[in-house]
């Protein structure tokens, strides 16, 4: 069996370590002998949809967004669409499934065409309370960042997300997956992510697959599903990618609770039993070991 | 205004003081939580006292080499007579600062300095803008711009706008110096009237044709379109023209003409400057320490510092603490690199791919605390795959070792049927440290690679164990 990736934008869309589900990909369909192969989709190049059984697209700064937008909508789209619509599978991060909804409304306010696969659309935090970005505080306020765990198919997801965009889906989509922990979609609904026919459109950058063996699986297997029909993958042994998966929730529920035990408690009472807490600390400190 | 007496400075002052002699009392460095109790009570501490140092301030930024620059700039600016007020244990946010600048005021509140005091404050890539409008520097070295934390500062063109919008409040007066091999670094000087001394490497031989996956900027600043390179040296960095606009690389005034990469022992360099031509040894290995030594000399040439004295405080400097540390554990070498981010990563990978033929061991620690970075998604971005053959065992460690010891399954490491690499996973740090020094025969070499925080509790327990002094004394 064989399987073309086609990668978009690698080159430009590629900033938070997104590519590691592209060594995902390859590396669990080498071990199964699935000739798996990567096709770089840069900028100006044509994507023949006969060609592309999966479509891979990571996450950028809104300036590389701004780059390749009208590449993507004008270049590309028609290829994609048709590719889709005949059963080829995608999975679009972050960026990348900004793009693939109807529009992405910046920070400044002004609309990023997207392809409109994915009847989603994007708000920037900042352009829907009319906010004004100045410096790092402000900038970092709305923004949606931490661990992200989702429900999917009865077992969890996990990654991190990294977003100003809330996303808002329309009824020809389904959600992903229910949000376990951390904002997901907009922050507010507690949907993460979107689902229409083999397209994936999410927030977790992690990279997601790796430690998500089940998803990367999932979309494998549709993906062949468009030229073999039904496919059984051969299974894997996964004990050290469920190891990382179990170590991450841990991490990102731990992490969270200290989060929490930062900001939420304020008040003198609060104030008080934290120096308490480096007092004893310091006692403990000087007694010699 | 220092001469009339501020209660509320004078109390910041003195508490400030009393906690850092508390931690002092108690076994710890104490950098950082005095300054930010006293920068708590009194919010222009650094402004106040840092403009009334006689000589002025110089301010280092940058995603990496800032503690190393300012180390080699505070041993040359020794050699001519000035004393240096540092803020050198690394920890370089405005508390920081804020910590340094306390040892020296009285019980007033008010400054005492000797007249050949100057600043020279190495300040964290985010803080950078406040640090710059309070201190009102003489002269600013910007060293590189790479992704580093992205939970926190976003993206690299966000950084470049913040440091573009602050820099153009500087006083008029206040000399820049800038990498020219970095492209978002030079272009900060065509966005400035101040004047800029750009540094540079000139040993295009050095380079590479294509970049490195870890690249973050190869586009043209000014306009966008792909920047070609006739030599890049690692990540972005390098010799880059835009093909569109016509923007290319400045011409370096302080640059490295010949460059001899001598492994661990560090490099040669013959060294231009306008005051002409010196050859120097760099005692720190890397082209990545080329640079900072490069961002050292343009400051110091900015301060009229000649290459003499320089060339005396080359010598006499050792590798920052953290930073390619080489000691002794018993009859075993060990070399201790903090990394931060996918660059620092394979200019240590570039040391042990140049130095290793599948003998030694390395020692992956990686946590996700705030000063380490939450995300620790860019690991993907580090090229893994390239250890192959060069190494014979790798132990895992820290809050994230379970994602390294994904990363390295697969990159093919551990199943490449010629050369396999033996793997151990130990979450806790103090145990993956036992793990690596069993495995390290006597006469044998291994690479301890940690991030911030976990370099912080490797560290602790080496000093416990009697192997490095504390990081006060370095």
């Amino acid at each position: 069996m064989r399987l073309t990736i086609g990668y978009l934008y690698p080159s430009i869309m590629s900033q938070y370590g997104d590519r590691g589900n592209i060594i995902c990909l390859l590396q669990r369909c080498r071990w199964r002998e699935i000739d798996a192969q990567v096709k770089a989709l840069e900028m100006g190049d044509k994507v023949d949809p006969s060609e592309i059984d999966l479509f891979f697209m990571g996450g950028g700064a809104d300036s590389h967004q701004r780059l390749i937008a009208q590449d993507l909508v004008e270049v590309k789209g028609e290829a994609i669409r048709k590719a889709v619509e005949e059963g080829a599978a995608a999975l679009l991060i972050c960026g990348g499934y900004q793009l693939f909804g109807h529009f992405y409304r910046t920070f400044r306010g002004d609309d990023l065409p997207g392809l409109g696969i994915l009847d989603v659309h994007t708000i920037h935090w900042a352009a829907e309370e009319g906010s004004i970005i100045k410096d790092i505080t402000t900038a970092g306020k709305g923004r949606m960042v931490g661990n992200l765990i989702v429900e999917w198919q009865g077992k969890t997801l996990i990654g991190f997300e990294n977003h100003g965009g809330r996303t808002y889906l329309g009824p020809k989509v389904s959600p992903l997956g229910k949000v376990l922990l951390g904002r997901g979609n907009n922050g507010r609904d507690g949907w993460e992510g979107a689902v229409y026919k083999n397209v994936i459109g999410t927030y977790l950058h992690g990279p997601v697959l790796p430690k998500n063996p089940h998803l990367a699986d999932y979309l494998i297997a549709a993906a062949l599903s468009r030229r073999y029909g039904q496919v059984e993958l051969t299974p894997l042994d996964d004990r050290l990618e469920w190891e990382a998966h179990v170590h991450a929730l841990q991490r990102a529920r731990q992490a969270k609770g200290e989060a929490i035990a930062k900001t939420s408690p304020t008040g003198p009472k609060a104030w008080a039993h934290s120096l308490a807490d480096r007092f004893a600390a310091s006692l403990k400190a000087l007694r010699p070991s | 205004m220092l001469s009339s007496v501020s209660p509320a400075r004078a109390l910041a002052v003195n508490v400030g003081k009393g906690v850092r002699w508390l931690l002092r009392r108690l076994g710890h460095g104490g950098t950082t939580l005095p300054g930010l109790i006293a920068l708590y009570l009194y919010r222009p501490l650094i402004g106040d006292l840092g403009q009334a140092i006689p000589n002025g301030s110089l301010l280092v930024t940058g995603t990496n080499g800032k503690t190393t620059t300012t180390r080699v700039l505070a041993e040359a600016l020794r050699q001519v007579g000035l004393m240096p007020i540092t803020n050198r244990e690394g920890a370089n946010l405005a508390r920081g600062i804020a910590t340094a600048l306390l040892s020296y005021a009285n019980v007033w509140g008010h400054y005492r300095l000797p007249n050949a005091a100057i600043g020279l404050f190495e300040v964290d890539e985010g803080a950078f803008p406040e640090a710059l409008a309070q201190l009102q520097p003489r002269i600013v070295v910007i060293t590189n711009l790479f992704r580093d934390q992205l939970d926190r500062y976003f993206e690299v063109d966000f950084v470049a706008s913040l440091w573009q919008e602050a820099l153009a409040h500087l006083p008029p007066k206040t000399v820049l110096a800038l990498n020219a091999d970095d492209p978002l670094v030079a272009y900060l000087g065509e966005t400035v009237a101040n004047p800029v001394i750009y540094y540079g490497i000139e040993e295009v031989q050095l380079g590479q044709k294509g970049l490195e996956h870890a690249a973050d900027s190869r586009r043209c600043p000014r306009c966008s379109v792909d920047l070609m390179y006739s030599a890049s040296f690692y990540s972005h960095l390098g010799h880059y023209a835009c093909t569109a606009c016509g923007w290319r690389r400045p011409d370096p005034k302080v640059l490295a003409w010949r460059v001899q990469l001598g492994g661990l022992e560090g490099s040669c360099v013959d060294l231009v400057t306008p005051y002409g031509p010196k050859t120097f040894r760099v005692p720190l290995p890397g082209l990545h320490n080329v640079y900072n030594v490069l961002a050292a000399s343009a400051a110091a040439f900015a301060l009229g510092v000649e290459a003499e004295p320089f060339e005396k405080a080359m010598a006499r400097v050792g590798a920052a603490f953290g930073r390619m540390e080489r000691f002794k554990v018993g009859q075993k070498e060990a070399l201790l690199a903090l990394v931060k981010n996918p660059s620092g990563v394979h200019q240590v990978l570039n040391t042990i791919l140049s130095q290793e033929d599948g003998k030694a061991g390395l020692l992956l620690a990686l946590n996700d605390n705030i000063p380490d970075g939450r995300d620790v998604s860019w690991i993907w971005d580090v090229d893994m795959e390239r250890l192959k053959g060069k190494i014979s065992w790798i132990v895992v460690g820290g809050l994230r070792a379970y994602d390294l010891a994904l990363r390295l399954k697969y990159a093919h490491l551990l199943q490449d049927q010629s050369n396999p690499v033996v793997l151990h996973v130990a979450k806790d740090l103090h145990r993956a440290l036992d793990l690596a020094l069993e495995q390290t025969p006597p006469g044998g070499r291994f690479y301890i690679v940690p991030t911030y925080t976990a370099m912080w509790e490797l560290r602790e327990e080496l000093v416990r164990r009697g192997h490095l002094p504390p990081f006060w004394e370095v």
